[in-house]
Parts: C-alpha cells; structure tokens; sequence
C-alpha cells in the first residue's frame, strides 16, 4: 500500500512536469497519435492494392495491429523509467537509487510516468473498436477477460524488454540501440500474421522473445482462426501467459545486473 | 577568392568534427546496422505475402520493391527527424548554443555543415554496410547504366542537402518549444509517409500519390530511388532534380527566416 501511494505521487510529479512545456506536449500528444494513424493507414493502402494477406483481411489486421499498438503505448506510459535508464546511468545517478530504502526496481519503475503516450493509445483503440465493428466476433465475458488480460500481457512484455534494455546499462553505459529490433520492429512485425514470417522467424519470436503469444495467438483465437491452422486452442488460449513469464525473467535479470553496477559519477 | 576557400575549411572543419564525435559509437553503430538489416527483412516478409496472392502486374515488381526498401534503410538514417539528436538542438535546450553564437561564423551554415558531417557518417558507416549486407541476401538491383547511376548520385546529394535545410527548419523551433521531441515525432509521420518510404509512391491510389507530388517530401525518397530503378527517365529526371532544388532553397530560406526569429527573442536557458 505504501508502495501504491508513494507510486501515485510520483506520477503526479512526472505529469506536473511534462507540463511545463506544455505546447510541445500538445504537439507530442498529435505527434505520437498521428504516428500511429499514419502507419495503418499505411496498411489500409497495401490491402486496397493487393485486398488480403495471407488470408487475413484488412481489419483482421486491424485488430492485431490495434492489439500490438495498445500494449506498446502502454509500456511506454509506465516503463518509461527504464526506456530512458541509460541517462541515470551516464550521469552516475544510480548511485543515489542504491542508496534510498527502496528497492531498485520499483524506484526506476516509478521514475518516469509518460502521459503523452495517451494520443497513441487511444488511436490504437480506435483501430481496435473499429476493426471489432466490421467483424462478427461472438464476444463472452470470458473473451473480453481474455482479450483484457492479453493487453496486460503484452504490456508486460514491452516492459520486459525497456527492463533488459536497461540492464544492459550497466556493462555498456550506453543503451543498446539493438532492443529498438524487439519493441519498435515488434509493434511492426507484430502488426501483420505471423504466418508470413519463416519458420526460423515466427519460432524465435514465439519461444524465446513470446511476442506471438501476447497478440497474434490471442488474435488466433477471438478471431476464431485457431482450428484453421492446426494450432491447438488451448495452447492459444494460455500463450498471454508468456508475457508475464517474461516480465519475471528480466526482473531476475535486473536484479543480477544491479549487482554489477559500478558507477560512473564523480 | 582566397578569404572564400578559408570560409569554406572552417566550416568543412565543423563537418569533420561532427563526422568524428560520431565515430566514437562503434558498438552502437553495428546495433543499428541490426535494426536496419531487421527492419528491411520484414519488409520484404510483408512484401513477398502481399505479392504472392496476387498475379495481376504491379509498377513495381517485387525484386524492385526489394531494392528500394534496401535503398531505403541505406537513408533513414540521413532523414531529417533525426534532429532531436543533434548536439545543436540540445544546445538549444541547455543554453550553450550562446557560446556558438559569439563565435564569428553563420549559424546556419554552422549548422548545415554539422549536418552534412553527420550524412556523411551515416552514409559511410550504416548507408554502405547495410547496401553490402543487403546485396549477399536478396536480389538487389544495380543499375547497368553510367546515366543513371549519375543522375542517381546527384539526385541523392540533392536529397541529403534538402534533408539537412529540413532539419534546420524543423528544429529551430527549439527556440521556441524548447522541447522538440512533440515537433520531431509529428515530422516523423510526414515525412515517413509523404516522401515514400512507408510504402513506395508507385503503389499509391491516384488521389493520394498526386497529393505527394505537390510536396516536398518525395525528394528525399522517392525521387532518388525511382531514378536508381528506372523509373523516371529522359527530361522528366531534370524536372525531378529540378524539384528537389526548388525546395532545398525553400527550406534554406524559411530556416534562415526562423532562426532570425528566433535569435531576436532568445532567452539563454540555463546558467
């Protein structure tokens, strides 16, 4: 409970912040949806070309791309602290983290707080709810549960790879550009089916980067495309569970990394 | 003539500085390397599922749809949102941009030359690599023809001036939001999207593709490399270069116009 409320004023001092410069705010906000309207509506022009892929029709596509897009949006509201970690360490700032009675993870957690990053989520949204309203999806309390608990998945999954990003800081100093591959090429690759990748592809970021698991097996699933491809559903149905597994993983990681940190202040 | 050639080195002084800081990040450089190769290779994944349904001729076929995505990531690194990043764009931020301007040199061309220090890098240290690497895993196309491989080279010099007055455009507006990753990322879709790099001009519905034609942005992209593969050829590859000059000297101009502006209400942040 302390946690919690300590976490909540943090973030209050992060939007008060963000605010000071508040036209580029403003302009961020626009920027980050239109990014992210850009890049479907990019989509949209493909598919009025070439009318499906793989099988899978445009809002088919709309809806992992929606899927990917929330849960990326989201990981960059509350994980940022460990996006932008490099900076800490550069400056020698970890040094004061160590030093506070709390724990270390928790404390680059609650750093950072990027509200901006609502323009993307609700465009992503918008894709979302669109693309449910031109398929016939026979939605349950137990779908929508589903649906839900995939986002949080994927979230967890975005976070996981800001927090090996971040660990990474503390043996090279500098951010590892290489995890842009993961999270910015994920919401990418993760925006068109997985069927189009190699084998090689779709089985590395199946079952040692599960990005599959928090949109495309969930998507296999609403969608009702499972029994179609010979995957068996119940292996679907628990694949989100992947996203929180990997979450825990880096956790470890971090905690391992920590014990390596040496700092770079005066 | 000869106070001229000493103008010049000071500025090719600030080109090779900017070109040498960057030198440093060897380890970060081959990380990017990675997310340009991996970028380009879901492209073609995308491209080859797209094009494998569908039979019907395409203006661009699918090895030549390969080639320009290559060529793409050999420039995205040239292209202009990259600003946020600029040492002169956080010294506007922090406020030692003051030191810079007590010194006797055009700011612009200050900064155009830390610009074209900067093309020069990429294009050496991720542009080459990428294109070679490229070259061992698709087919990649490589124009047989001296014309076009010259036209090629002077359309894509265009390109990279037209990118670095963009940036300077851009970000001067740092002078007045301070912050610029809300004006970097909105410049990040236009561009993106009008200058074909999301998808390739040639394969937009007619209205769309005549919007693009009427803007700057194509000059970066899509004019270059559609010369690379042929597409534009005889008088039209003049008007093409004509039209990547006319608004190069655009931007150089409405760059020269904000930052005078914005220089009469500099505030020196910092202290």
């Amino acid at each position: 409970m302390h946690h919690l409320s300590l976490y909540l004023h943090f973030v209050k001092l992060r939007i008060q912040s963000q605010m000071e410069y508040r036209l580029s705010f403003v302009f961020d906000v626009f920027a980050q949806a239109s990014i992210s309207v850009i890049d479907f509506f990019m989509i949209a022009l493909l598919f009025n070309r070439f009318k499906e892929l793989a099988g899978w029709s445009l809002w088919e596509v709309g809806f992992l791309y929606g899927m990917i897009g929330i849960c990326f949006a989201l990981a960059e509201m509350f994980g940022r602290g460990f996006d932008v970690f490099q900076r800490n360490i550069a400056r020698g700032d970890f040094d004061r983290v160590l030093i506070r009675p709390l724990g270390t993870f928790f404390q680059v957690f609650s750093h950072e707080f990027l509200l901006r990053r609502f323009g993307r989520i609700a465009q992503a949204l918008v894709v979302l709810l669109i693309a449910n309203s031109q398929l016939i999806i026979p939605w349950s309390f137990a779908k929508v549960g589903y649906l839900l608990i995939s986002l949080v998945s994927g979230t967890c999954f975005f976070i996981g790879l800001f927090v090996i990003g971040a660990t990474s800081c503390f043996w090279t100093v500098q951010s590892i550009e290489i995890i842009n591959i993961f999270t910015n090429g994920g919401v990418f690759m993760g925006s068109y089916p997985f069927s189009i990748y190699r084998w090689w592809f779709r089985h590395f970021f199946t079952f040692i980067v599960p990005l599959a698991c928090v949109n495309y097996f969930p998507s296999l699933f609403l969608l009702g495309k499972v029994e179609t491809l010979g995957i068996s559903p119940v292996g679907a149905q628990l694949a989100p569970l992947a996203g929180f597994l990997f979450l825990g993983v880096t956790v470890l990681f971090w905690r391992w990394g920590v014990l390596h940190y040496q700092s770079t202040g005066f | 003539m000869k106070s001229l050639y000493l103008i010049f080195q000071v500025y090719l002084a600030f080109a090779k500085k900017s070109f040498q800081r960057r030198m440093q990040y060897r380890v970060a450089n081959l990380a990017g390397l990675t997310t340009n190769f991996f970028f380009l290779l879901v492209h073609v994944f995308v491209y080859t599922a797209f094009y494998a349904a569908r039979t019907a001729p395409q203006p661009l076929d699918l090895d030549e749809i390969i080639t320009y995505f290559v060529l793409c990531q050999v420039s995205f690194m040239l292209m202009p949102f990259w600003g946020t990043h600029s040492e002169v764009t956080s010294a506007i931020k922090d406020g030692s941009v003051a030191l810079q301007l007590t010194k006797p040199v055009d700011f612009q061309t200050y900064w155009f030359a830390d610009e074209c220090g900067r093309a020069c890098y990429y294009l050496l240290m991720r542009g080459l690599p990428t294109f070679l690497i490229s070259i061992l895993f698709f087919k990649v196309a490589i124009p047989q023809q001296l014309t076009v491989l010259t036209t090629f080279t002077v359309s894509m010099m265009l390109a990279i001036f037209m990118s670095n007055a963009i940036t300077i455009a851009i970000f001067s507006s740092g002078f007045w939001t301070l912050d610029t990753t809300g004006i970097s990322g909105m410049s990040y879709s236009i561009i993106t999207l009008f200058s074909g790099m999301l998808v390739p001009i040639a394969l937009w519905p007619e209205w769309l593709a005549h919007l693009a034609r009427w803007l700057p942005f194509e000059g970066l992209i899509d004019i270059p490399f559609s010369i690379y593969l042929g597409k534009i050829t005889g008088v039209e590859v003049w008007i093409a270069m004509g039209k990547q000059m006319g608004w190069t000297l655009f931007f150089v101009g409405l760059g020269r116009f904000l930052l005078t502006r914005g220089f009469s209400r500099l505030v020196i942040q910092g202290g």
